[in-house]
């Protein structure tokens, strides 16, 4: 079928097969940072952004993309204060789970500005890090929140 | 610039591409152990390239302890052994190729645990044992034809017997450590080619020359002409070590003359390389104040089907068995020992968890029985600057009692002891190995580090780029580490055991040397480890240095449920000197957490030689959710500033820190993982006590 949808904030047309998941469409138009790891949507590494809502590539028919907007953490710039907060932090270190962990912690902290540590851990517990980075990546989300509410605040 | 892991420009092995590439997918045997009768490709849609057993008949064998492995087997020994290989033009066709290939078997009777195979009669897994001659061969090999073990390694020092006679009280007890996975983020994913009579293989490897060696035995060629590149791993903790996939890619490239990329299912990788199981009995003796008279220890390894690196795992399960005390009479026998389950090789800690787990419990045990504080008991005993290991060598800059004092103070073991354990290990590093760096200085005030490190995500790069640029007077972003290339690069042992930033960085202080003495072009630097253990008295000298560390922890027990929880967790590890700091606190901290699912959950299940849990739903590995409510780490650093690995030094002490823990509310647990069944059962047998 021809899906399009808009990605990363641009327009794509792309033929997809009705059976395909969205992490194979997406690494097929250069976005390979959605990694397929564990396939069944419990370790968090195909993370994508669908309107703004944190889920699994890898469980996302890619039809279901239609007409919406995704994004993956190659959209997010670079200069994102959670991309920046991980990158000062080192909150990875194969870095791996990152690109999926990234999103997550994005979403979190739309959906909760100054999360506790707890709030931390359970927002992010459906993203798993074998490197077992949890602590420094707790501490960026944090160092993130701080920045993003500095930025309104100041 | 942001990091490449932040904004998704992070390249991996598994996202090699190369101009007119196939994929390939492994058929594999679905029997424990069997005979393949008939191979039918007449249904495999046209196009794709099929590698059938009369493909390989011209290649070697390979195997870097035991050579016992063929590139696909006629006689698979384990679930999941390759009998065939298909490429196609997409995985998904590979796929649907693999599966319209149809195999005959003949099965053939299996044994599926260590202590069934090393019994009298029990069904041999190979007939044979033929030693490799491959650099990671180092040691006396001892295995008893005839039989399922490939490698016995013993430890005779002092009268054990008249040890024991001097014990007021002997601990004996038997512990089982499951079985676990790697389970990288990144699966095993490599492409090969070959130009020209040249192979060329691009893998996530931790293992560059010994890979070059097995390959160029495999298809009979020079070393020189077989080059190995290594990727950025998505993980590894040991999974990416030796020969995985690349010499099945590598003969599908042969066959197909195009380059093959190889990308392992998931459900694959348990079927790749997991963790030894193993079994580890404990007789430990002391007199009534407590001080060591002897120790008797026991290890069976299951290597599963093929030997891999399990002589060397078994050895060191064995050495490092008797841990950091001062123990005038040892006995070790450690057996490596074949099962028809998937291969089991390195794993971060290499076999040094599964009888540290054995001892710090027995340790826990003999304190019971004699009524001392458990702390008490581990600082008479402990090792002291100078004192003399059972294998005979001297130990030198000890930290372990500063360790230990470090966790009990963490924990507020002294204030009250109740829901807590302490721990405390020792581990060795590769000895003998070698270490190479070249350093090139460029015309624009550069330098490029040619070298084998590789990089899985411990920070090797991270760490030697900080070394080089301290060296040579430069800022970090003035120096290059290009991925390793074995045309390239000097030999180096391999990126294994922890031993990268102390060899390599001892390496490159010698390149830097050279160069600034001649002329700053270019500088050569080499180091050497030297060393070795008799195989059949274990003397010797087993490590260069020793990593040190302790835990503690504190747990809680819900007594309705069976379930377990951390509360808090430390460990002190002795670092030497710090050369990455955020680096070292990650490996830490990463350790810490893989010690936790090794000590709370995680176990690979085996039914009839299956895999019952072959994914991240059934095999659960450590989340958020499941951190301590408080985890800390402190990285001691000592006077000498001789630098010692951390890339594995945190996971050993944890699990018997929590399995301490829990003894000391009465709850004595003897096999990992430490499961709410577990639990359960160590209640009902407390309160079937006091009944």
């Amino acid at each position: 079928m021809n899906l399009r949808f808009r990605l990363n904030g641009e327009a794509v047309e792309v033929e997809a097969r009705t059976d395909e998941m969205l992490h194979d469409v997406l690494n097929r138009l250069g976005c390979v940072s959605v990694r397929e790891t564990c396939g069944i949507g419990v370790c968090g590494a195909c993370t994508v952004l669908l309107e703004g809502e944190a889920v699994s590539g890898c469980l996302l028919l890619a039809p279901l993309a239609e007409g919406r907007e995704v994004t993956t953490v190659e959209g997010l710039g670079g200069d994102d204060p959670v991309q920046t907060a991980f990158a000062e932090v080192h909150a990875f270190q194969c870095g791996y789970c990152t690109p999926g962990m990234v999103l997550a912690a994005a979403r979190l902290l739309e959906e909760n500005p100054s999360p506790a540590e707890e709030e931390i851990r359970l927002g992010l517990a459906g993203n798993l890090c074998r490197c077992g980075s949890y602590v420094k990546i707790v501490e960026a989300v944090r160092l993130a929140a701080r920045r993003k509410e500095g930025a309104w605040t100041s | 610039m942001t990091d490449p892991r932040v904004t998704g420009r992070a390249r991996y092995a598994e996202d090699l591409e190369a101009e007119g590439m196939l994929h390939a997918r492994i058929v594999r045997s679905p029997y424990p152990h069997a005979r393949v009768t008939g191979l039918d490709a007449s249904q495999v849609p046209e196009g794709c390239v099929v590698l059938l057993p009369e493909d390989v008949r011209d290649l070697g064998r390979y195997g870097v302890q035991i050579r016992d492995q063929s590139v696909l087997a006629g006689r698979p020994r384990h679930v999941g052994d390759p009998v065939a290989a298909v490429a196609a033009g997409s995985a998904r066709a590979a796929e649907e190729a693999a599966a319209s290939l149809f195999v005959d078997y003949e099965e053939l009777p299996a044994v599926p645990d260590v202590l069934q195979a090393v019994q009298p009669g029990a069904p041999l897994v190979h007939e044979g044992h033929e030693l490799a001659s491959t650099g990671a061969a180092y040691f006396g090999l001892r295995p008893q034809q005839g039989t399922n073990v490939c490698h016995r390694f013993r430890i005779r020092d002092g009268d054990v017997a008249g040890g024991f006679e001097q014990a007021e009280a002997v601990v004996d007890e038997t512990f089982r450590v499951a079985g676990a996975h790697h389970a990288a983020m990144e699966p095993h994913a490599c492409l090969a080619r070959w130009e020209q009579g040249r192979l060329e293989v691009q893998t996530g490897t931790q293992t560059p020359f010994n890979l070059r060696e097995e390959l160029a035995g495999i298809f009979g060629l020079e070393p020189e002409r077989v080059r190995v590149v290594c990727r950025p791993m998505g993980g590894s903790f040991g999974a990416k070590t030796f020969l995985r996939t690349e010499a099945i890619a590598a003969a599908l490239a042969r066959k197909a003359g195009r380059p093959v990329k190889l990308v392992l299912p998931r459900d694959e990788e348990w079927q790749t390389l997991n963790r030894h199981p193993a079994v580890v009995r404990v007789k430990l003796g002391a007199r009534a104040d407590g001080t060591f008279t002897a120790a008797q220890i026991e290890c069976y390894a299951d290597t599963g089907a093929y030997a891999d690196s399990g002589p060397g795992v078994a050895q060191k399960m064995g050495f490092a068995a008797p841990g950091p005390y001062r123990i005038p009479n040892v006995a070790v026998d450690a057996y490596c020992v074949y099962t028809n389950l998937p291969p089991n090789g390195a794993f971060r800690g290499y076999g040094q968890m599964q009888s540290t787990w054995a001892r710090e419990r027995a340790v826990d045990l003999l304190a019971d029985r004699l009524g001392l504080d458990p702390l008490e008991l581990r600082l008479k005993n402990l090792l002291r600057e100078g004192d003399r290991y059972c294998t005979g060598e001297p130990m030198h800059d000890v930290h372990y009692a500063e360790c230990l004092e470090r966790a009990a103070e963490a924990i507020g073991w002294r204030d009250d002891r109740r829901g807590k354990g302490l721990s405390v290990i020792l581990k060795g590093m590769q000895t003998p190995s070698r270490a190479a760096i070249a350093v090139e200085a460029g015309d624009d005030g550069t330098y490029v580090l040619r070298c084998a490190t590789a990089e899985m995500g411990q920070g090797a790069i991270h760490a030697i780029t900080l070394l080089a640029a301290e060296l040579l007077g430069v800022e970090p972003d003035r120096v290059r580490f290009p991925a390793p290339d074995t045309d390239v690069v000097p030999f180096d042992t391999r990126t294994t055991s922890s031993r990268s930033t102390y060899m390599m960085g001892r390496a490159l202080e010698a390149a830097v040397r050279d160069l600034q003495a001649n002329g700053g072009r270019r500088g050569f630097g080499e180091v050497a480890n030297a060393g070795g253990l008799d195989p059949d008295t274990g003397q010797g000298v087993a490590s260069t240095h020793w990593h040190q560390a302790a835990a503690g922890a504190e747990v809680r027990v819900d007594e309705e449920t069976g379930k377990l929880e951390v509360v808090r967790l430390h460990t002190a590890v002795y670092a030497g000197r710090v050369v990455n700091r955020p680096g070292a606190e990650l490996q830490n901290e990463g350790s810490m957490i893989m010690g936790l699912g090794s000590a709370l959950f995680e176990e690979v299940v085996f039914r009839d030689g299956q895999v019952v849990n072959p994914n991240l739903s059934d095999y659960a590995i450590p989340s958020f959710a499941d951190l301590p409510e408080r985890m800390t780490h402190e990285l001691l650093e000592g006077e000498s500033g001789e630098i010692h690995g951390l890339g594995e030094t945190a996971l050993p002490p944890v699990p018997p820190a929590i399995g301490n823990a829990v003894a000391s509310l009465g709850l004595e647990l003897f096999d990992l993982p430490m499961t709410p069944e577990r639990v359960t059962e160590a209640i009902e047998r407390r309160v079937g006590v006091k009944a």
